[in-house]
């Protein structure tokens, strides 16, 4: 391969196409298996797939992940062209899947920048004998003794040369004799010396060659690499114009030609010997008129895709800028030095700038946009490999997966999801002995749903298994200091959002996939950190349902500006229920002096926002502030506020690292610049909940 | 400037050509993704020359190469084909392929076979 190749853009290609042909392969692996048979178009699909693969990375001189597809390949020829029976579904899905795991991993060291050491030779080796295998069994099953002609096409695809000789043949004056030699590596020498006849045919007649099987043997390809390639013709051209034909020959290395005396011919009929004389006369129009929607091409009016591939770099990139120009057209048309001027004409032209710049956003959010599918499909092997090792027969049902969110939000909710979807298998789902015991059905089933729901999107996690169990969990929290005494008063819902707490688990030992210190307070971790939440639901016996709900995107939310002394807050529209002027005597304290506020009959704990940050504010009357009641997992909280400024769309900015991590300053999810210049931070409600 | 048809239905073979050829003072004036869009693409573009792959969906790139041929018989495709395929090369080569070049190959081969055809 040329060297001078940037090899960069080339890598990140090869590894998107690839990542995204193996996961086809996965599902397709996954599905046969489920069906037990391998349906005609997975068997192509697989077989393309893997072909591709092979081609492309050859391409990238990755030789492991070459030979390893080509060996899948080979099987999947095998099984196209054969039709073997009995195969073992399930150790064939094993095979392939160890080999999808192989290339996942050296795409994985692509992707980090790493160099491609695997090594694939166990299971070339483990694929081949499997091959083998498969043939010697299949061949005494049926005497198809042909079997092992690997390379031998199904008959009606082979065009055979027609032997005829022709008829009208002219007389032509001049006989040549040449020997060709291609250039080494140029493969196949034995059809690129069929090229040369086919392309003399036209202009030659009585066209003889040694070796003379070139279109049915492939073998003869090794003699022509030692011995080079001897044809003979007639022709009425001259030995400068044949020389020139012949030095036309793609990958042609070296080339003899001899012009014949006619007393010669003794020659050429020796050496013809070795093999048939054939006079080449391709039947050009007696091809198989394959009939498959033939007709329908030429009707076809084209759809002209148009489609490009952008790194999300560039999206990430245009995302930003978007962002400033948000926060830019706030700037000049709120900007402080407006104020009381009439000025009609510029309020229209910035209404107009206005309503572009929103449909830009959304546009971008939208190529932002991905659907779930390719996260939800990927717990398919997750549900397959364990119901195996756990022995528990489990169906995952798929619902919703078109649903689409952020590209950035996908990332972080795959671990969470896995691990949920681990949880049911291993804790939910009971063994098909105690399900049968209950009048259960034998296999479980766990379903992922997502849908939308407004600004967020709904992730549903279910199983139908034995569900939770309040007393024990109870129990393990009072063991764990999780809880005070009063367990009575605590709903169903607050026992089992127990078990997000950091050092809850239930289960005494730790099995292979859940447990392993992972629990589900890092779930509820990766999960709020994108501003999303979580909430548990489960009945004895009849299953447990985790609802993840997480927002659309990062990137801009829709936030409610507020004011407290000189600071101004963004508090995210999405959790406020209401805000209201508080009457002086509605709020009572606690014994722990811990406010309370009462509305319809409610009370609601109250968070004085000066108090909590330490803003001086000569706002410190409840009737000279407001309070806004916000909502976060079912859960309320009444913020006092100096003021309300106004509702806007902000771009959000992550805090410093200094902040986030130094200070740990609870309750700030992140910060926002607004149209004056000013820094509002973002309150992250969940966060006000805990302190 | 011969004007190109890249018929794969890997965009990362599609590129890599893409790249290869465009570096030697070929045109690019279309890229097909399988067999049948190859067929569409080549009656709308009329190029110069197409470089195809065999193994495609919908419709292999020899079914795609006999219908060119129909046509226009005069088409210049040189098939991109890879080890094993012998017989595949061989009725791409009977049913009027130009060329053929096996996969993996450098952008010199690749040039070489384009600039002769």
């Amino acid at each position: 391969m040329s060297g001078n190749i940037n090899h960069e853009p080339m890598i990140e290609m090869f590894v998107f196409e690839t990542s995204q042909q193996i996961e086809q392969l996965e599902k397709h692996i996954l599905d046969s298996e489920k069906d037990g048979s391998f349906s005609r178009e997975a068997i192509n699909d697989i077989f393309r797939i893997m072909h591709t693969i092979k081609g492309s990375s050859a391409m990238m001189l990755f030789k492991d992940i070459s030979n390893l597809a080509h060996s899948i390949e080979d099987i999947f020829f095998y099984i196209r062209e054969e039709n073997p029976a009995n195969i073992d579904f399930t150790y064939l899905s094993d095979l392939i899947l160890d080999g999808i795991d192989f290339i996942k991993i050296e795409l994985e060291k692509l992707n980090n920048g790493d160099p491609v050491d695997g090594d694939a030779s166990k299971l070339i080796e483990a694929y081949k004998e499997y091959l083998t295998a498969l043939k010697k069994e299949n061949s005494s099953d049926s005497n198809n003794s042909d079997a092992e002609s690997k390379s031998q096409e199904p008959a009606d695809n082979i065009q055979y040369y027609e032997m005829k000789k022709r008829v009208d043949e002219k007389n032509y004056p001049n006989s040549y004799k040449a020997i060709i030699y291609f250039s080494d590596g140029c493969e196949m020498e034995n059809i690129r010396a069929y090229t040369i006849v086919h392309n003399l045919k036209e202009l030659a007649a009585d066209i003889s060659y040694i070796p003379a099987d070139i279109m049915d043997n492939d073998e003869s390809a090794e003699y022509i690499k030692k011995n080079g390639f001897t044809i003979f013709f007639k022709t009425d051209l001259s030995y400068e114009k044949v020389y020139e034909l012949l030095q036309n020959t793609i990958f042609l290395k070296d080339m003899e030609l001899y012009q014949l005396e006619n007393d010669d011919k003794s020659e050429q009929e020796k050496e013809s010997k070795a093999g048939i004389s054939e006079a080449a006369k391709a039947s050009d129009s007696s091809r198989n008129q394959d009939n498959a929607g033939r007709s329908a091409i030429s009707n076809m009016n084209a759809p002209v895709q148009s489609m490009i591939s952008v790194g999300v770099n560039k999206l990430d990139k245009l995302m930003d800028l978007v962002g400033e120009m948000v926060i830019a057209e706030a700037m000049v048309i709120q900007n402080p030095e407006l104020e009381g001027l009439e000025l009609e004409g510029f309020h229209k032209a910035a209404n107009q700038l206005s309503k572009i710049t929103n449909e830009i956003q959304d546009l971008v959010m939208s190529i932002r946009m991905v659907p779930l599918s390719t996260t939800f499909q990927r717990m398919n092997r997750i549900v397959r490999d364990m119901s195996r090792k756990l022995n528990k027969e489990v169906e995952l049902r798929i619902i919703g997966e078109e649903t689409e969110v952020d590209k950035n939000i996908i990332e972080h909710i795959s671990d969470p999801l896995m691990h949920l979807v681990r949880n049911c298998i291993d804790h939910g789902l009971e063994s098909p002995q105690e399900r049968i015991l209950k009048g259960k059905p034998r296999i479980g089933v766990v379903t992922l749903e997502a849908k939308n729901a407004g600004n967020d999107v709904l992730i549903i996690v279910r199983d139908d298994g034995r569900g939770l169990d309040r007393e024990r969990i109870l129990q393990k929290a009072r063991e764990n200091n999780l809880i005070s005494q009063h367990t009575d008063e605590l709903s169903d819902k607050e026992v089992f959002s127990l078990i997000l707490l950091p050092g809850f688990s239930t289960k005494s030992e730790i099995t292979e996939y859940s447990g392993r210190g992972v629990g589900m307070d890092v779930v509820k971790k990766n999960i709020e950190e994108i501003g999303g939440s979580i909430m548990v639901d489960s009945a004895p016996d009849k299953g447990t349902q985790i609802t993840l709900k997480i927002p659309l995107t990062l990137a801009i939310i829709d936030g409610m500006i507020i004011r407290v002394g000189v600071s101004s807050f963004t508090i995210p529209t999405s959790s406020i229920r209401e805000s209201f002027r508080p009457v002086a005597n509605s709020i009572i304290s606690d014994a722990d002096g811990n406010e309370l506020i009462m509305v319809r009959g409610e009370f609601y704990p109250v968070l004085r926002l000066h108090r909590h940050y330490n803003i001086r504010t000569d706002r410190t009357e409840l009737s000279q502030g407001i309070i806004i009641m916000v909502e976060q997992d079912e859960k309320r909280l009444c913020i006092f506020v100096d003021e309300l400024l106004g509702q806007q769309q902000v771009v959000v900015k992550a805090l410093p690292e200094y902040i986030r991590k130094f200070r740990r300053i609870k309750g700030i999810a992140g910060c926002t610049l607004l149209g004056d210049g000013t820094i509002s931070l973002i309150l992250d409600i969940a966060g006000l909940m805990t302190v | 400037m011969k004007k190109i048809l890249i018929c794969d239905d890997s965009s990362f073979m599609r590129t890599h050509i893409k790249t290869m050829v465009t570096r030697n003072g070929f045109e690019v004036i279309g890229e097909a993704e399988d067999g049948l869009d190859a067929v569409v693409k080549y009656k709308q573009l009329k190029p110069d020359l197409v470089t195809m792959d065999i193994t495609m969906p919908n419709m292999s790139g020899i079914d795609a190469l006999k219908h060119i041929i129909k046509l226009d018989s005069n088409a210049k495709v040189v098939m991109l084909s890879a080890m094993g395929q012998e017989a595949l090369v061989k009725e791409s080569i009977l049913a009027g392929a130009k060329s053929f070049i096996v996969k993996p190959f450098s952008e010199n081969d690749l040039i070489k076979v384009l600039t002769k055809v």
